[in-house]
């Protein structure tokens, strides 16, 4: 029963950070073309846009915060694997623990840090510095939507690791 | 805790973190908070929101996903295989031919991309499946992906160049021009090495005649690989070409190759909704994970900064009291140790300011000094714990490549680094001959 | 150095690089406060690109991550755009007599004081750096020639420009070099002389435009406010009469270097467009006095500004 309630946990964090991973996949091919879209007004158009440079530039930055957190589902963030691939699987989990909370304690200042920024956004009206001026509190926005997914993954893994270190039983098969 | 102790107690954690096998970007990020918060108290999570915003837009590192995006579109319709195939239809007999020719492609990725990040990934991204396919030993193919994808910052343009010009008040256009002959002289070293160790071990680059798997191809099917490896070849000259003729900037033609390989795919009938998802999946994962390790990093080095790592750099500089040319390598030193736990934008932020005005006074060419130092922090990215470019590398390699398989691979072609390193530091007219020979 | 000795430790962020000119002038503040207060206040100078980028000054001297800052407001133009009109809107003066009594008689200071105020920041007292000037690769005879150019100018400067017939590009400063090169772009403003001079643009495009955009810049230099709480009044009185100093400093010297940085340009090949005509004259003033209602109406403290502006003329 506690298995299951913990595999329901796991599988709908699983779903959730999917979702924002291929949202993030999406805006991919809008960025390219907002990019090559101010090259083709500027130089075929002879009009350079106001709005390309910024607009991109948010684009990016939702694009590689959100991608965040399903980069740690499929375990693709990069780290320094030299003792960690020669120690046991249970070892493993302990080291996973130790960096996971370090991680997440990393995560939860820049999803507080975010609200701060978020409330000023709102308060003083915070806008780009360009000529068409968007405004910068949906940024903020989605680095507390960003951050906070990155750390239901890592709990969520967490969660995974302390299973098999307390029943050697593996929480979910990975599917890939 | 004065900054030499805490410049210490930061290293020592990044070891242990690195050791357990933590994410880099968050395990820096995580390092510099919890050490700020200890030294600094609550007032250090500002730090937070200035480097949020100062990483992500940044139009410079936009050129990072608009490459990897066109790299992953060339690779997945395959594009960017048909490429290499072509080339081994005329070069296939010369054993290593297809790694000379993917030292070809990263030369021309190199004179496109301006920072390490687009370099490494887009060549990756391009070259590293068709040698892996072609059973190439694994560690020469990484190999020549490092050390081609690090042609970005040596073959102009080069932020980093830029930054050390602007910081220095050089001219960017001597310092571009003097960074041609050592980048030549990196490229064929890099294919004299190639050469020579296929030779010595045949077995690192099979070629295709030896290989039974793979069919004989014939008539059509010929004519079909040349048409798509010309036309993808045409590509990467176009990209270029709108660079060269003023038609978008570096930053921007990585949009431009976008959109040709999308058009080449629909062209030659290999666009697919399935390739054309899974390349944008790909692209986003490999975005993230090099965006958090940047942003984290940032959050590291701006910490460190703000405790004043540069006072005491500036202090060590000062008191040195050597015979020039030994200041200079002592320069030369200081930077590689940097590497450990500096990346490179800040490296050349923090030393081309210090180090130039006495390299200078000592009497020698700041051109030279700062190519020097250019391929100095190319090496230092390459480098272990803290190196950019293996960070890069290994998100772009295959599942199951360890970080120690990795540092083995490159660790021949840091070599060549330094031995052009040292060349130019020996002969510096490797360097000079041309800008004064074009701008004089 | 033991930051712990001194009763209240500083630190200070501006935009210019490492044994820059102008860093020096910054770092001669910071010393001057140090030996004004005997030691009681540290300053520790951080140039640009330590630890807080440039567009992130005021965020940093405002959650007091620096405490003290010489930030550049065009950067800020979307956090403080009072910030904007302070610095100067297309148009403005350059002589620092009537600078001076814009600021400190005509009630300026009261304004800027409220507006930084209004976000936690303490205004002290500004200084002048030299005007903003257009480079391009083309010479520019007439106020005509700049229709169609695309000239990278960002927020205020790219509309005044617009309102001229240019086309404003945006463009992160280390892509100025080669787009200049390769012909991305026709031109580039550059923060001033020097700006142009450390860039090597004149490298990449030789003809610099007679008329400023703006006559001269004014910018401020700002404390974080609880940071400045903390200081009994004869320490504030130091750091402010710190400041006056500073701004004094600032206008002797910037004027000196801007000619320096003139002179080496013109040795590398830098040459003038003629002499604008009255008629261009006109249509440069025109460009800019389109802009005053536009700001005036963004902000209530821009709106105060400009009023006053109105009133002294
Ligand atoms: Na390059
Ligand atoms: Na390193």
């Amino acid at each position: 029963m506690f298995e299951k309630i913990l595999k329901t946990i796991c599988c709908t964090i699983d779903w959730v950070v999917r979702q924002a991973g291929l949202l993030a996949s999406f805006i991919m091919p809008l960025l390219a073309f907002v990019v090559a879209f101010e090259v083709f007004s500027r130089y075929v158009l002879s009009s350079p846009t106001i709005w390309a440079f910024d607009l991109s530039l948010f684009m990016f930055g939702y694009l590689a915060a959100l991608g965040g957190a399903y980069a740690q589902q499929k375990r693709a963030h990069i780290n320094v694997d030299i003792l960690y691939l020669k120690v046991s699987h249970k070892t493993r989990c302990v080291f996973n623990l130790v960096s996971f909370s370090l991680a997440i304690f990393f995560l939860v200042i820049i999803v507080m840090m975010s609200y701060g920024k978020y409330e000023e956004a709102i308060e003083f009206d915070y806008r780009r510095q360009s000529e068409w001026a968007p405004p910068m509190f949906h940024f903020w926005i989605m680095m507390m939507i960003a951050g906070g997914l990155f750390i239901a993954q890592l709990a969520r893994d967490m969660m995974a690791e302390l299973f098999f270190i307390l029943t050697s039983k593996v929480l979910i098969e990975e599917t890939q | 805790m004065g900054i030499e102790i805490l410049t210490v107690v930061l290293l020592l954690c990044i070891l242990v973190f690195f050791a357990l096998g933590a994410q880099v970007g968050l395990a820096l990020g995580g390092i510099a908070m919890a050490v700020g918060y200890m030294t600094w108290g609550d007032g250090i999570f500002n730090v937070i929101p200035t480097t949020l915003e100062a990483t992500y837009f940044s139009f410079i590192l936009l050129a990072i996903p608009l490459y990897i995006y066109m790299g992953q579109l060339l690779t997945k319709s395959g594009i960017g295989d048909a490429m290499f195939n072509f080339s081994q239809m005329i070069i296939g007999r010369v054993r290593g031919s297809l790694a000379i020719s993917v030292i070809g492609v990263c030369s021309m990725i190199g004179a496109m991309v301006g920072i390490i990040g687009a370099g490494i990934m887009t060549s990756g991204s391009i070259a590293l499946r068709p040698m892996l396919e072609r059973g190439y030993n694994k560690r020469l193919a990484l190999g020549v992906i490092m050390a081609g994808g690090g042609l970005g910052i040596l073959i102009p343009p080069s932020i980093p160049m830029i930054m050390f010009a602007a910081s220095t008040q050089n001219s960017v256009g001597r310092m571009f021009l003097g960074a041609m002959v050592p980048a030549l002289l990196t490229v064929v070293l890099m294919i004299l090495y190639v050469v020579i160790s296929c030779k010595l071990n045949p077995d690192r680059a099979p070629r295709d005649i030896d290989n039974k798997d793979i069919v004989k191809l014939e008539g059509r099917a010929k004519f079909k690989i040349a048409r798509d490896g010309l036309f993808s070849i045409l590509l990467i000259v176009a990209v270029l070409g709108s660079i060269i003729s003023g038609i978008a900037t570096p930053t921007e033609s990585g949009a431009i190759g976008v959109v040709g390989a999308l058009i080449l795919a629909i062209m030659f009938k290999r666009f697919k909704l399935d390739m054309f998802l899974h390349s944008g999946f790909q692209t986003a994962t490999l975005v993230s994970v090099a965006m958090w390790i940047i942003f984290g990093a940032s959050v590291f080095s701006n910490f460190h900064l703000l405790m004043g790592v540069q006072s005491m750099v500036a202090g060590f500089t000062a008191s040195l009291d050597l015979p020039p040319i030994m200041i200079i390598i002592m320069f030369q030193l200081i930077m590689l140790l940097l590497g450990f736990i500096i990346d490179e934008f800040i490296i050349v932020l923090m030393c081309a300011p210090l180090f130039t005005p006495i390299a200078v006074s000592l009497g020698y060419d700041p051109i030279w000094f700062g190519v020097l130092m250019i391929i100095n922090i190319l090496i230092a990215v390459q480098t272990p714990p803290y190196g950019f470019a293996l960070f890069y590398l290994k998100g772009i390699a295959p599942a199951g490549i360890g970080m120690s398989e990795i540092y083995r691979s490159v660790t021949p072609f840091i070599l060549l680094n330094l031995t052009v390193l040292i060349l130019c530091m020996l002969f510096p007219d490797i360097v000079l001959w041309l800008p004064n020979l074009v701008m004089n | 150095a033991d930051l712990s000795a001194a009763e209240h430790n500083w630190r200070f962020s501006n935009l210019y690089g490492r044994g820059t000119a102008f860093g020096e002038v910054y770092e001669s503040l910071a010393k001057n406060i140090e030996t004004k207060s005997e030691g009681r206040i540290k300053v520790q100078v951080l140039y640009s690109g330590e630890g807080v980028g440039t567009s992130g000054l005021l965020g940093a001297v405002k959650s007091g991550l620096v405490t003290m800052g010489a930030p550049f407001q065009s950067m800020h133009a979307g956090e403080l755009p009072a910030g904007v009109v302070e610095i100067g809107l297309p148009g403005g003066t350059d002589d620092p007599a009537e600078l001076q009594a814009l600021f400190h008689d005509k009630g300026w200071d009261k304004v800027l004081t409220k507006a930084y105020g209004s976000q936690g920041l303490v205004w002290l007292e500004p200084y002048i750096q030299p005007p903003v000037y257009i480079l391009t690769k083309q010479e520019i005879k007439s106020a005509e020639d700049f229709k169609g150019l695309k000239i990278r100018a960002p927020g205020a400067y790219g509309k005044f420009l617009r309102n001229l017939g240019a086309s404003p590009v945006s463009l992160s400063w280390s892509e100025i070099y080669t787009s200049l090169a390769t012909g991305v772009i026709d031109g580039s403003i550059g923060s001033n002389m020097i700006d142009h001079r450390d860039g090597n643009h004149v490298e990449v495009a030789k003809y610099m435009y007679k008329l400023p955009l703006a006559g001269a810049q004014v910018l401020p230099v700002i404390v974080n406010r609880s940071a400045w709480k903390k200081l009994p009044e004869e320490l504030q009185a130091v750091v402010q009469e710190a400041t006056e100093q500073h701004a004094a400093d600032q206008l002797r010297l910037s004027k000196k270097w801007e000619s320096e940085a003139v002179a080496e340009m013109e040795a590398k090949g830098l040459l003038w467009s003629p002499e604008p005509s009255d008629v261009d004259r006109k249509a440069w003033a025109a460009a800019g006095a389109g802009l005053w209602d536009e700001y005036a109406a963004q902000d209530k403290y821009s709106k105060e500004l400009i009023d006053i502006l109105r009133n002294s003329k």
